[in-house]
């Protein structure tokens, strides 16, 4: 073994060009970030909003932000830690926690744009495809993209859960089915009974029965 | 020469900044033209590069802009449309509107006491004899 050329030598350094803080850290994606804020520079100054849902390991944050030069400005944030508050029981990051932060965050977010009530989005919740249609004359529904961060949007996962809370909810999200837990992808069906389970909560609660069972 | 006026600075290379694509352009704005190597798309011609024009026109991912370009004997009024990476808002515009907002508070200013103000810009006088 002679001598090995040292690689991070002092020239390496002088030529080494460093990427952005964010995307060092790991946290940002900025392939995905441009595409999610960039305005069409003909609609000028209107923000384009954006829910960002963040899974951490024991909370699940959702989101509600628009980009400005100075920073992103949040409009709105839930967490699924704020339910238990409200009285709702269970996991925090379950699959039924996060829908339900998702139309936690729905039904607050037009009461800061003093537009609630006009939107009450899906009373019952059946898991079926859902999409606000604007009514004429008022206000139109609130219109944002979904940012998943980070994650990898693997079907199930609970990205995908707070987006259905929020468009439950009664936001204007544009999405498909096909990530949803209840869509098979090879028959290219969406099980909606599937899906409602996961909503409820159903899943954790037929795993437990079987796991007492099982004792 | 564009070899050197299209590519990027040094150490400056890979993802773009994104306030270059959250200025807002109007109609009417006077914006300077510079290209930028990592966007290809909208690029502006290199003879436009490091040019000041207008706005006339606002698209989705662009922006037109009269320039004028000298062609042999003649100057020009060129509509190009140049996409938003290769434009910032030119700051030549800046001292002047600058000046009109002064002249505004001055003219305020003495309309309230009743007397006049020279509003004319006068250059940097010589200096003062010193002994």
């Amino acid at each position: 073994m002679g001598f090995v050329k040292v690689v991070k030598n002092k020239a390496y350094f002088k030529r080494y060009q460093v990427k952005f803080i964010r995307q060092q850290e790991g946290k940002t994606d900025y392939y995905a970030r441009k595409r999610l804020m960039i305005q069409d520079k003909n609609k000028y100054n209107t923000p384009k909003y954006r829910m960002i849902v963040l899974v951490t390991n024991r909370d699940v944050i959702c989101r509600i932000a628009y980009v400005c030069i100075e920073g992103d400005v949040t409009v709105c944030a839930t967490y699924t830690h704020e339910p238990p508050e409200h009285g709702v029981k269970g996991g925090l990051t379950n699959d039924a926690a996060v829908y339900y932060t998702g139309l936690l965050q729905a039904h607050r977010l037009p009461n800061r744009f003093g537009m609630d009530k006009i939107y009450e989005g899906q009373v019952e919740v059946t898991g079926d495809e859902y999409n606000v249609e604007s009514i004429d004359g008022q206000p139109g529904a609130f219109a944002c993209y979904l940012d998943a961060g980070l994650a990898r949007t693997t079907s199930g996962s609970k990205v995908f859960g707070a987006l259905k809370g929020a468009v439950d909810g009664g936001l204007s999200i544009l999405h498909s089915t096909i990530q949803f837990p209840g869509y098979d992808s090879e028959s290219k069906e969406f099980n909606v009974e599937v899906h409602r389970k996961h909503i409820m909560g159903q899943n954790v609660a037929d795993y437990m029965c079987y796991v007492v069972e099982e004792d | 020469m564009t070899r050197y006026t299209s590519s990027r600075s040094f150490r400056k290379r890979g993802v773009v900044p994104l306030a270059t694509y959250m200025g807002i352009y109007k109609k009417g704005d006077i914006v300077d033209i510079k290209g930028m190597g990592t966007a290809q798309k909208g690029m502006p011609h290199k003879c436009y590069h490091g040019k000041t024009g207008r706005i006339y026109n606002v698209t989705q991912h662009a922006a037109g802009i009269v320039v004028n370009k000298q062609v042999k004997g003649k100057i020009l009024a060129k509509r190009i449309h140049v996409g938003i990476e290769h434009i910032k808002h030119s700051k030549s515009r800046d001292s002047f509107l600058k000046h009109v907002k002064e002249n505004d508070q001055k003219k305020e200013e003495a309309k309230e006491k009743c007397t006049w103000v020279p509003l004319t810009r006068q250059p940097a006088p010589p200096r003062e004899a010193t002994v």
